[in-house]
């Protein structure tokens, strides 16, 4: 884990942990202050006194049927004279029936077990009942009646009770447990609070980690590339500021990288240049001399035999074509090794085309050798002005060569005709192309990275400069050839350049 | 490996010391065709606010679980409980005792707990709970409780409000556990006795 990365879990973690730690704290206040008002004594004693008064209600429904008994007890006594005036007993008791709810029924029996009358009233159905009998004796006359008088209540007033108790019970034992209750509460509030800080840490780390991998990646190309190693290219997929930054990045790697091969190419060819600037003097000085000797050899021979004379002009003749070869070669790397740096001055590229498309007649005659080769050049250029900054005499001189190439390369293939060159010159938003293709046989892909290196030549009388000028020339302007396959079939060299203003 | 076992260790350790701490009360245990017969008296569990609790005229709660462990462990060989729900009838004088489906009527509170709390030949598991552990050291433990409200009631009277709030099941649930244990509880042990041969 980088230090960048603990740092990052550390805040997560930091302002996970106070936030959460701070509601931990003002949930247990707040718990503990509702738990207070809707958990108290006052409800638990009201609760309490509700159980009491429905026991104190049964209490006092049972004292009613005692004196409901009494009182049936009472007014038979005092409403039947003797055990045989039993007649005006069944109105007495349907009196005391309707009187008295709490009666069920009234039996009322002799001394010897006779039931003689019996009341009761009709059960209410559906509603369960708990009933009981109260006996009584009552003294009639010299006899005594015994008097079974059944009296109920509602069953549901027992079931009432029962849940006021039950319910008053888990009230006292919630006051009871009130604290702890309320620290239940706070710490299951707590740890499912740690378990939301904990899967917050850890997503937290993982998009961490997604951000500072992507920072230590770039810290470590940063590396790569301080090492010298310029082909470091980071990948670049989010759109964020750590994308941006990387796509930056990889920018400034890749300006790096091409300013490094332009720098290493420029070098290079400075490098050709003092040896073509050596060789041509080691080759320039002996040349005359060779010449000169070679023509006194010839010219005072002093003998007679003819045979020999030819032979000593043939030497000379020879001696005098590859002298003129050497010259000529001693030119080009005189030229080559002379070469100037590009003075860069504002300019329209369009100047350019019109340059080289001055120029096309003398190329077609001179590689027609003086019958003008049957290749169809088209020059064109964008019809607004294509700012750059360039010298248009060095750009022209590469250019030619790019062109000469073409054409030669189209007429090589087509020498009757149908070959065909095409140069243009266009714009994009902050780039300036040339390009140049042709329909010739093209240039075989392997070799598309070293046509530009000084002395690679296809060609048998080539010198294999043109191209690494063109190069050289492109690149002073702070631009860019490269090669590839035209659509026509052959060759495509497209040159770029840098935009210098507005279009 | 080594967690595996220092926590064994820690475990027999805390068996061991639970039993070790756990009273020890005289109970008599009789062998009838294979399986102990217990008798013991738990009548201490009803102190006098217990008294005066299941006096009320509301129906309590009397409940005596007695299980036969083997020494130094907590493994449960074998269980028995039974309940005694207690109401004092304010209708007639007297208490009315349901015991399972049945009820039973005494007079007296006194004989109430003769009947719930001195248990008598009470048998702990089948036989086949002790077959092929002959010989073996065995104790039983007792817990006597005083009005846990069931599970079931303790549902339908402690209830998570309804939505889809994470944190009300849960602590309902432990509160349920608090709230809904017995009012008062008792427990003791046997001495270690053997399995007959």
């Amino acid at each position: 884990m980088s230090r960048f990365e603990r740092k990052i879990l550390f805040a997560i973690g930091l302002a996970v942990f106070l936030a959460l730690g701070g509601s931990i704290f003002l949930a247990q206040g707040a718990l503990r202050e509702v738990y207070r008002v809707g958990v108290n004594e006052r409800f638990g004693a009201e609760l309490v006194h509700g159980v009491e008064a429905r026991r104190a209600q049964l209490m006092a429904l049972r004292a009613s049927t005692e004196l409901a008994a009494d009182a049936v007890r009472w007014a038979v006594e005092a409403g039947v004279r003797s055990e045989r005036e039993t007649e005006a007993l069944g109105p007495l008791l349907e009196t005391l029936l309707q009187r008295y709810e709490v009666i069920q029924a009234i039996r009322v029996t002799d001394s010897r077990g006779r039931e003689i009358a019996r009341v009761s009233r009709p059960t209410t159905p559906g509603q369960a009942m708990r009933s009981t009998v109260r006996e009584r004796e009552a003294t009639v006359g010299n006899a005594t009646l015994l008097i079974a008088v059944e009296v109920a209540v509602p069953e549901m007033y027992f079931a009432r009770l029962q849940q006021a108790g039950e319910a008053a019970d888990v009230y006292s034992r919630l006051q009871r447990q009130s604290a702890s209750v309320s620290d239940i509460y706070v710490w299951v509030f707590g740890v499912l609070v740690f378990l939301v800080i904990v899967v917050a840490f850890l997503l937290g780390a993982i998009l961490s980690r997604r951000v500072t991998s992507r920072v230590a990646a770039l810290a470590e190309a940063s590396r790569q590339v301080g090492a010298g190693d310029f082909t470091v290219t980071l990948p670049t997929g989010a759109r964020d500021e750590i994308s941006e930054l990387t796509q930056a990045f990889n920018a400034m790697v890749r300006d790096l990288r091409e300013s490094r091969t332009r720098i290493e190419y420029l070098q290079r060819i400075s490098a050709w240049q003092d040896f073509a600037r050596r060789l041509a003097h080691e080759i320039k000085n002996p040349l005359t001399p060779i010449q000169l000797a070679a023509q006194e050899m010839a010219e005072t021979y002093p003998g007679d035999d003819e045979a020999y004379r030819h032979k000593l002009e043939h030497a000379r003749a020879i001696i005098e074509e590859e002298v003129a070869t050497l010259r000529r070669l001693v030119g080009e790397f005189s030229a080559f090794a002379k070469l100037p740096s590009a003075d860069l001055s504002a300019s329209d590229l369009c100047e350019l085309m019109q340059a080289i498309e001055d120029s096309i007649p003398a190329m077609l005659e001179d590689i027609g050798r003086g019958s003008g080769a049957p290749v169809e050049v088209r020059v064109s250029c964008a019809t607004r002005p294509i700012p750059v900054r360039m010298d248009l005499m060095m750009l022209k001189r590469g250019l030619d060569n790019i062109v000469r190439n073409a054409i030669q390369a189209a007429y090589s293939t087509k020498p009757s005709g149908g070959g065909r060159v095409l140069v243009r010159a266009y714009a994009t938003d902050h780039k300036a192309f040339v390009e140049v293709r042709d329909n010739g046989p093209g240039i075989p892909e392997e070799d598309w990275d070293r046509v530009f290196d000084p002395y690679y030549t296809t060609k048998p009388e080539g010198t294999g400069l043109g191209l690494a000028i063109v190069k050289k020339v492109v690149l002073e302007h702070g631009g860019e050839v490269r090669l590839d396959r035209a659509p026509e079939g052959g060759a495509r060299f497209r040159i770029e350049l840098p935009l210098t203003g507005p279009r | 490996m080594r967690y595996w076992i220092s926590a064994l260790i820690w475990v027999v350790a805390a068996v061991a010391y639970a039993q070790a701490h756990l009273p020890v009360r005289e109970m008599r245990v009789d062998w009838d065709r294979g399986s102990p017969k217990v008798s013991f008296s738990a009548r201490d569990l009803a102190d006098e606010s217990v008294r005066q609790e299941l006096s009320s005229g509301l129906r309590k709660r009397l409940q005596v679980t007695v299980s036969a462990h083997f020494k130094g462990s907590n493994r449960r060989m074998a269980v028995r409980q039974f309940t005694c729900d207690v109401t004092r009838d304010l209708w007639e004088d007297g208490y009315v005792v349901r015991i399972g489906t049945g009820s039973l009527s005494f007079k007296t509170l006194d004989q109430v707990l003769d009947h719930c709390l001195a248990v008598k030949g009470l048998f702990v598991g089948e036989p086949k709970s002790y077959a092929s552990r002959e010989g073996r050291e065995i104790y039983f433990y007792v817990r006597a409780e005083f009005n846990p409200i069931s599970k079931k009631q303790c549902q339908e009277l402690i209830r998570p409000s309804p939505g889809d709030d994470p944190v009300g099941p849960i602590t309902v649930s432990i509160v349920r556990r608090r709230i809904c244990q017995a009012e008062r509880t008792l427990e003791f042990r046997s001495d270690f006795s053997r399995v007959p041969e």
